[in-house]
């Protein structure tokens, strides 16, 4: 009896889950990201995101997994420019999980919110209630042209048309990491090990990524960082993502 | 009407029985022009975007959403017309909506139909629309419960059965007139669909009851349905979405433009099936009279709108405000607000309000604002959330376009085939109206 | 081999009236025919409560269980969280519940119905195309001991129309 009721405790626990298995983080330095979109770049290689052609992009169908805005401020000659990488904040109070009328995005045991390519029917509804606008829809089904098609990443799929897709955190290379450290001898992955694509091609080091739960990881201490904030934190959307704002010389 | 004779009961069954079995050549014109426009407007360009993508129509990374839901929330609207003035005037018992329910909850089945219809348009992978049923199947998974996407599936699906058996149940005595009155095929058909109904007390006493029990459950499932369809919008975060005056909002918004959809079909077939003995003029000043109560409400909801997005005092509010009065969008905005709000005010002039002609154009306005309405609640918010950098665009494409003419055809069509099939006047509920046959005058 | 008789009434306090006398004479086996719904008529005939109203109950009843039984079923199989939000989350099911109660409810009173109004009747029985019009019918059965001569003095005593006498095959 007592079994039950802590069962049926645990399904009416606000987001099930007591304590997230790797809580995966990542934190953005401001201050060191030059904008010069070599993460974008990457993202693009390690994803098989589709090369939508000029045309659907100048109608506004890209599809950037990870994107880097930009704010100007002020008049010429006193121009400055803010840029700020925007890509899935993995909210663990997503707005994006709850409505998909078929599960296909929820929030796994390690703190990211999935999408499922195969189970989405293109509702587009996760889309709409996202607030950062970082979920990309296939409005067509997209190909590659010779030979850009040989390098394309066999461990991640391509996605047709009508499908959702938005950044996973590499999430090809997180379970090739927890494999590893399973052969290795039921071992958990140390800091370091898992780096996503956009992490490991930022020539600032702008991006740092890791386990929040592990006191000793270097986004651990970087997330305590006085200059860290969240994007649209008033949202109670809970992201995942840790920016560390930009010192500003002029005050 | 000065000359206005009361109809013999035989005569109520003769008129209305014609608009069924006689058809003229006008009759198969018009059919062949609504199912042709059906056909090519929707079905073909729905075809080539199933074969293309969703992108053939002009949705984008910031809308995702386009006319193809503010369409399915359109259609939805136009069915509740039938739902009030069916079930809700039957249960407050008012006697001059006998004449025109059944035409009202044909609307309503039509209209429902029509809007599954873009439910399957706007899905990006339409093959797979049946994973958000709960039905076994060989993946182990279930739809998610917590989508207002889900709740809105579980609505219209017994919206749809609710409404049909609705409208069915209370034809049955009809079905036993057209089978009366036919021969061959059609009076075995109708032999069949009338299950045998003699009119017997027994009968009548448990078809009352029944429909009685019917229009109380219709009744609160129409202001469910709406209010679920207004949740896809206010459960998410979007401003100027994300308000709890969704649901009265769209539910009003829903009842005024259906009963501005019902004055269009009754002027319709008033004129076109020679049915001026039975829709007359107190039809006209009651429905004329509830649509400037509703558009009282829905006016009243709209400034309630604006003045909760200035009061909140968040930049997001504003800015979604803004651009709804004065951005781009503008002038679509100004049109809603003027055929919904203040072109409905010339109907307190009594002049008005009893000329037929005069209410025919005031209902089409009337709905064409309320279709730019739910365009404009796409349209305007979407695109435009939070984050200024990720701002964008929405217009709708040609193919979109022609999908919402197509709509119209498509529900032109249906209605079209349910006149002949179903007497559109309820013959025994009109005879209730007219004096009852007694010796003892 | 039973026997009917079809008594048309072109007015209805006749017909009312006749009804009265027959069932005051003692002839059991009395169907009232309308083209419309006359509540006189259903009182005459011993009709107050329909036991339809039991079955719109228990059907919205169960379709509330089912509702929320079905919501939290599909939840709990393949246990997915969304949103921050508990597996079991209260508010969406209590619309799910909602519409349940409904559906079934609406389906479970059109069995009601069928049920209780012995429809669909396809059988021979005694009708005329007059009675779903403008007249109406009373049409009284007889057994062999009963009087018909005396049925049919009522009947045209009151003032009724035509009179058909009907033989229902065995």
């Amino acid at each position: 009896m007592g079994k039950l009721t802590d069962k049926l405790k645990q399904y009416l626990k606000p987001g099930y889950y007591d304590k997230f298995d790797y809580h995966w983080t990542m934190t953005i330095d401001l201050d060191r990201c030059t904008g010069c979109e070599a993460c974008v770049v990457a993202c693009q290689a390690e994803n098989n995101l589709p090369i939508v052609g000029e045309k659907r992009f100048r109608e506004r169908r890209e599809i950037k997994w990870l994107r880097v805005e930009r704010y100007w401020e002020g008049e010429y000659p006193d121009v400055k420019l803010r840029f700020i990488p925007m890509l899935c904040q993995h909210c663990d109070q997503a707005p994006c999980e709850t409505p998909c009328p078929v599960a296909a995005t929820y929030h796994n045991q390690d703190g990211l919110n999935t999408q499922i390519y195969n189970r989405c029917i293109g509702t587009r509804t996760c889309a709409v209630y996202c607030p950062y606008e970082v979920r990309y829809f296939n409005w067509f089904s997209y190909t590659w042209d010779e030979p850009l098609e040989q390098q394309l990443n066999p461990d991640v799929t391509v996605r047709e048309k009508g499908v959702m897709e938005k950044c996973t955190f590499c999430i090809q290379r997180i379970r090739q990491a927890k494999d590893r450290a399973k052969d290795d001898g039921r071992r958990r992955v140390r800091d370091g090990e898992v780096t996503p694509a956009c992490v490991q091609s930022c020539p600032a080091e702008a991006m740092v990524f890791g386990d929040l739960n592990d006191p000793e990881s270097r986004v651990a201490k970087l997330a305590k960082n006085a200059r860290g904030y969240k994007v649209l934190e008033e949202l109670n959307t809970a992201p995942s993502i840790v920016y560390l704002k930009k010192v500003n010389p002029d005050g | 009407m000065a000359d206005y004779r009361e109809p013999a009961y035989a005569d109520v069954n003769r008129d209305i029985l014609q608009t069924m079995l006689v058809t003229g050549p006008r009759y198969w014109i018009v059919f062949g022009i609504t199912s042709t426009v059906a056909l090519v407007c929707f079905f073909l360009p729905w075809i080539y975007q199933w074969h293309v993508g969703v992108g053939a129509a002009g949705m984008n990374r910031n809308a995702v959403w386009g006319t193809y839901l503010s369409n399915f929330i359109f259609w939805i609207g136009l069915s509740h017309s039938g739902t009030l003035l069916s079930a809700v005037l039957h249960i407050t018992g008012s006697g001059w909506r006998k004449a025109i329910y059944r035409s009202a909850e044909a609307m309503t089945l039509f209209s429902l139909m029509t809007a599954a219809l873009f439910v399957m348009v706007h899905l990006g992978r339409v093959w797979f629309v049946h994973w958000s049923i709960p039905i076994p199947n060989p993946m182990g998974l279930w739809p998610n419960f917590r989508s207002p996407l889900l709740f809105d599936v579980m609505a219209i699906t017994t919206y749809l059965v609710a409404s049909s058996i609705f409208i069915y149940m209370g034809s049955v005595p009809d079905y036993a007139a057209v089978r009366d009155a036919s021969t061959g095929l059609r009076r075995r058909l109708y032999a069949i669909f009338s299950f045998g109904w003699r009119g017997t007390a027994q009968e009548w006493h448990t078809l009352g009851w029944a429909y009685t029990f019917f229009a109380v459950f219709v009744i609160p499932l129409a202001v469910s349905v709406h209010s679920i369809v207004s949740w896809d919008f206010a459960m998410s975060l979007v401003p100027g979405l994300h308000q709890t005056i969704f649901a009265p909002y769209f539910v009003c918004g829903a009842i005024y433009s259906g009963t501005a959809g019902i004055v269009t079909v009754m002027y319709l077939l008033r004129r076109c099936l020679n049915l001026e003995r039975y829709i007359r003029e107190i039809h006209l000043d009651n429905l004329g009279k509830l649509l400037i109560a509703l558009s009282l409400v829905w006016s009243y909801i709209n400034i309630l709108e604006l003045f909760t997005g200035w009061y909140s005092g968040t930049s997001y509010e504003y800015e979604a405000l803004r651009f709804k009065l004065f951005g781009f969008y503008a002038p679509l905005y100004w049109e809603m607000i003027t055929f919904c709000a203040l072109v409905p005010l010339l109907i307190f002039w009594k002049k008005i309000r009893l000329s037929w002609n005069r209410m025919f154009v005031i209902s089409i306005l009337i709905n064409i604002g309320m279709l730019t309405e739910r365009f404009i609640i796409v349209a305007t918010s979407q695109p435009r959330k939070f984050l200024p950098a990720a701002f964008g665009f929405y217009f709708p494409s040609v193919v979109e376009i022609m999908i919402t003419i197509g709509s119209f055809a498509v529900f032109a069509t249906l209605f079209l085939i349910f006149i002949k099939w179903t007497p559109c006047v309820s013959i025994y509920e009109v005879k209730e109206t007219l004096k009852p046959l007694r010796r003892a005058a | 081999m039973a026997k009917n008789i079809l008594a048309l009434f072109q007015y209805e306090d006749d017909f009312l009236a006749a009804a009265a006398k027959l069932r005051a004479a003692g002839f059991g086996h009395i169907t009232l025919m309308t083209p419309l719904p006359m509540p006189e008529a259903e009182k005459l005939a011993g009709l107050e409560k329909s036991p339809v109203r039991r079955f719109s109950l228990i059907g919205a009843i169960i379709g509330g269980l089912s509702g929320f039984a079905m919501a939290t079923a599909c939840a709990l199989v393949f246990i997915l969280p969304t949103g921050g939000r508990p597996i079991i989350t209260i508010p969406p099911f209590l619309v799910i519940t909602y519409e349940m109660t409904i559906l079934i409810g609406v389906l479970s009173t059109l069995l009601g119905f069928h049920i209780v109004s012995g429809l669909p009747a396809w059988r021979d029985a005694p009708y005329r195309i007059e009675s779903n019009i403008d007249r109406f019918s009373i049409v009284v059965g007889f057994r062999p001991e009963d009087d018909s001569a005396l049925a049919v003095k009522i009947l045209r005593e009151a003032g009724a129309g035509e009179i058909t006498h009907w033989e229902e095959p065995e």
